[in-house]
C-alpha cells in the first residue's frame, strides 16, 4: 500500500529531527557519519545513506514523502527543477523504474 | 453568527514560487493567472481569519500515531521552516494567528469526537507557504495540520464529517459578524516519493475537479477513496482530502474549478476550485 513505511526505524526518526533543527540540515553530508551513529542506524541504513540510494532506503521502510527530501539534504534544495542535481540522485536510485511525464 | 466568505482548495505544489520559470511560459502565465485570481477573490471577500487545512509532510505531527488533525493556536508565525526557505525560493515572512478561533476549533471538534489536537507554533513547508505568496499575509490564520500520508488517514468520511463541524463551528460557535475564509491546500495528482515522482495523472486529475465542484459528498465518499487517490500518485494525491474537508463545509453547493495545469516540471497537477456560495 502506498506511503507504508517502518516509523520505528531510525532513518525516518533521523530525517524527521534533522529537517526541524537549523544547526544540523546545512550541514547533513559532513556530518552524516556522526548523525547516522548517534541515531542508531543498522548498517544497510548506513550503505543506503552513503550511497544516496533512496530507493532501497524506501525498500527498508523509509517514508516514501522523506527520499526526494534525503536527495536534497545531499545535493541542496534549491531551484528544484526536473534536472537538478537532488532530482538527478533520485532518478539514478530508481534506475529503469522511473516514470516519466508522458503528454496526454 | 459568523459567517464564511470565500471557501476555495488549491494545490500548493513548492515549484510554484522555487521553480516556476523552469516551466514552458504558457505554463507559467496559467498557473500565475490562476493563483493570481485566487489571490484577487479572497481579498475582495474581505475576510476577518483564514482557516486552512493543508497535510503536515511529516513535519510536525509524530510519525508514530498521529491525530487526524492539529489545530494551531499560535499568536503569530514566521515562516516558511529554514529548510524550505531555498527550495521554496522564498525570504520569509511573518503572519499572525488568531488563538480564540483555534481553541473554539479545538473545543468544539474535540467534543463531536473528531480526533484533534491543539498545537503551538507548527513548522511551515509549501503547504502553507505557496497559497500565502499569493493570498497576502495581512489576514490572521489558523492552520489545520492535517495527517494525509501516514496510514491509516482519515477517510472521506471522516474528512466531510469534519468539514460539517468545522461549518457549524463557524455559523454557530465563533464570534458574531466575523468573516471566515476558508482554504484547503495539497494535491493534485503527484507522487514525491516512488518511480512515478516525475510524472502525475491530468486524465485523474479533471476527473477529481469536476467531481469536488459538483459536491455529492456521498459520491466523493464513495469514488475518491484512499486507494483511488493513492493509484493516481502515492505520498502526494491524498492531500485532496483536505479539500474534502472544505467542500463539505460549503454545505452542499456546487464548486466552480478555476484552472488547471498538469505541469511536469511542477511534477504535480496544479489547479483550484472556489465555492462562491455556501448553502
Amino acid at each position: 500500500m502506498a506511503n507504508e513505511f517502518d516509523p520505528d526505524l531510525p532513518s525516518n526518526r533521523m530525517v524527521f529531527e534533522v529537517r526541524r533543527d537549523n544547526s544540523v540540515w546545512p550541514h547533513f553530508p559532513e556530518r552524516l557519519e556522526e548523525l547516522m551513529e548517534a541515531y542508531g542506524l543498522s548498517e544497510p541504513e548506513k550503505e543506503a545513506f552513503r550511497d544516496v540510494d533512496v530507493r532501497r532506503l524506501g525498500e527498508m521502510g523509509v517514508h516514501p514523502y522523506f527520499l526526494p527530501q534525503i536527495t536534497r539534504l545531499f545535493h541542496g534544495a534549491a531551484r528544484n527543477t526536473s534536472t537538478s542535481a537532488a532530482a538527478e540522485a533520485y532518478r539514478k536510485s530508481f534506475g529503469d523504474q522511473i516514470v516519466e511525464h508522458r503528454k496526454k | 453568527m459568523a459567517e464564511f466568505v470565500s471557501i476555495m482548495g488549491m494545490a500548493h505544489a513548492p515549484g510554484v514560487t522555487g521553480w516556476i520559470e523552469s516551466c514552458p511560459q504558457e505554463e507559467q502565465d496559467a498557473i500565475q493567472a490562476g493563483y493570481e485570481e485566487l489571490g484577487r477573490i479572497m481579498k475582495a471577500a474581505r475576510p476577518d481569519v483564514i482557516i486552512g487545512v493543508a497535510n503536515d509532510h511529516l513535519l510536525n505531527l509524530p510519525l508514530k500515531k498521529p491525530p487526524h488533525w492539529r489545530v494551531d493556536a499560535a499568536e503569530d508565525w514566521h515562516g516558511p521552516a529554514e529548510f524550505f526557505k531555498a527550495w521554496l525560493k522564498q525570504p520569509g515572512y511573518h503572519v499572525r494567528g488568531r488563538p480564540d478561533v483555534a481553541d473554539t476549533i479545538h473545543r468544539i471538534a474535540s467534543a463531536d469526537g473528531h480526533n484533534i489536537d491543539k498545537g503551538h507554533g507548527l513548522l511551515f513547508d509549501d503547504n502553507w507557504s505557496v497559497p500565502l505568496w499569493y493570498l497576502g499575509y495581512d489576514v490572521p490564520i489558523v492552520p489545520i495540520h492535517m495527517n494525509c500520508i501516514n496510514p491509516p488517514v482519515p477517510t472521506p468520511e471522516e474528512c466531510v464529517a469534519f468539514g460539517r463541524t468545522l461549518r457549524r463551528i463557524v455559523r454557530e460557535e465563533l464570534p458574531a459578524d466575523l468573516r471566515v475564509g476558508l482554504i484547503a491546500t495539497g494535491g493534485l495528482s503527484h507522487e514525491p516519493g516512488g518511480p512515478r515522482y516525475f510524472t502525475m495523472d491530468d486524465e485523474f486529475d479533471r476527473w477529481f475537479l469536476d467531481l469536488i465542484a459538483e459536491s455529492d459528498a456521498e459520491r466523493i465518499c464513495r469514488e475518491a477513496t484512499v486507494e483511488r487517490m493513492n493509484a493516481a500518485g502515492g505520498g502526494g494525491t491524498t492531500e485532496l482530502l483536505a479539500w474534502m474537508v472544505v467542500m463539505a463545509a460549503a454545505g452542499g453547493e456546487k464548486g466552480r474549478p478555476t484552472f488547471y495545469v498538469p505541469s511536469a516540471e511542477m511534477r504535480c497537477g496544479i489547479g483550484a476550485t472556489v465555492w462562491e456560495r455556501f448553502a
